[in-house]
């Protein structure tokens, strides 16, 4: 492989990095939802977090993105919201990581 | 309660900020369906063109701010508490725009002032690492969600006494950016009444093109762009965009 072809291809996977980036950067901001007033991130932190405390608990206290508590009433509701927000964002990712792989 | 978005929009001898005002209402009507008052001066509002409904609220711009040696208005920004007539505002530059209603959630909070004090470069270059510059984290005034309460007159009352002894607050925050700049005003304003501790923010970045970034297309679902002799594109995703050329054309 000559110089100007590994540069080609250093140039490409760094272009497919930035791209990756921006892709995941707008699935987190996808993933932002409101509930009872306050900001989730429907990420799998989240996600774990609350299907293990509605396993133990019918009403519970989770904090928000600015650490503010916040009283979950509906434990289904709430995960499901977050499982649809979390799962649309990765459809989404995982069409944009599919065009990596054809580059 | 009303929610709704509040534009400042005043041409410069450089740009036609009213373009980007055009494009940025099309985006805003599609996506957030919201209403919308455009701040704007009387010379500026009559080069725009008709964008349906749109409350319009005509000022006198303050001028004397440059950036770069160019003017560079954006001063009246301090008064956005008086100036929305809505509950619920989004504050936005016009030349941020919304390819998604992800701002939509950020107005079904009880928060009362919100602010994102993260950027996320477009280009991968990080361009924005401002965070030497001054003694405090820099917060980016782009994007403002805010509701009528007290604590939100506070702040904006804040800002319009930094804007009155910039120079003071700039030494104080040892700030070295030496014009007038809402970025720098907010973040100190929310410093002040906040008694210098922690604020609240906006989750996620603002995503961001910078200046070196030149724009070759504005789609209806995103943005075309050349940086690094390379063409990229950003599709269904809001976008800050600092280089304004394409609008002159």
């Amino acid at each position: 492989m000559t110089v100007g072809e590994l540069k080609q291809k250093a140039d490409l996977s760094y272009d497919i990095s930035v791209a990756k980036n921006n892709a995941l950067e707008r699935s987190e901001s996808r993933q932002i939802i409101a509930h009872n007033e306050h900001l989730f991130k429907a990420d799998a932190q989240t996600i774990c977090l609350v299907k293990t405390l509605s396993e133990h608990k019918d009403i519970f206290f989770v904090l928000d993105t600015n650490n503010n508590p916040c009283e979950i009433k509906d434990p289904a509701e709430f995960l499901n919201k977050l499982i649809e927000r979390n799962q649309e964002t990765l459809n989404a990712y995982s069409q944009i990581h599919e065009t990596f792989k054809r580059r | 309660m009303s929610t709704g978005v509040l534009l400042y929009c005043s041409n410069t001898p450089t740009y036609d900020y009213h373009r980007i005002a055009e494009r940025c209402v099309e985006l805003i009507k599609k996506n957030l369906k919201l209403e919308i008052t455009i701040v704007t001066d009387a010379k500026t509002f009559k080069k725009f063109k008709p964008l349906g409904m749109i409350n319009y609220k005509l000022i006198e711009p303050e001028l004397g701010n440059k950036r770069n040696g160019e003017q560079w208005n954006q001063l009246e920004r301090a008064y956005a508490y008086e100036h929305s007539p809505y509950d619920t505002t989004i504050l936005m530059d016009c030349d941020y725009f919304c390819y998604t209603d992800n701002l939509l959630t950020y107005t079904n909070i009880d928060n009362d002032f919100l602010i994102h004090d993260k950027i996320h470069d477009l280009t991968g270059k990080g361009a924005y690492d401002f965070r030497k510059d001054s003694i405090i984290p820099m917060l980016w005034a782009t994007v403002i969600v805010f509701k009528k309460t007290d604590r939100a007159k506070r702040i904006f009352d804040m800002v319009k006494y930094i804007k009155q002894h910039y120079q003071y607050f700039c030494k104080l925050y040892r700030i070295s950016f030496p014009n007038f700049r809402n970025d720098y005003a907010f973040s100190m304003a929310m410093n002040q009444v906040n008694g210098n501790t922690q604020q609240t923010f906006l989750p996620g970045k603002i995503p961001t093109l910078p200046a070196l970034a030149k724009i070759l297309e504005v789609k209806d679902t995103g943005i075309v762009f050349e940086y690094d002799n390379k063409i990229n594109e950003i599709e269904n995703q809001d976008v800050h965009l600092i280089s304004k050329e394409i609008f002159n054309v």
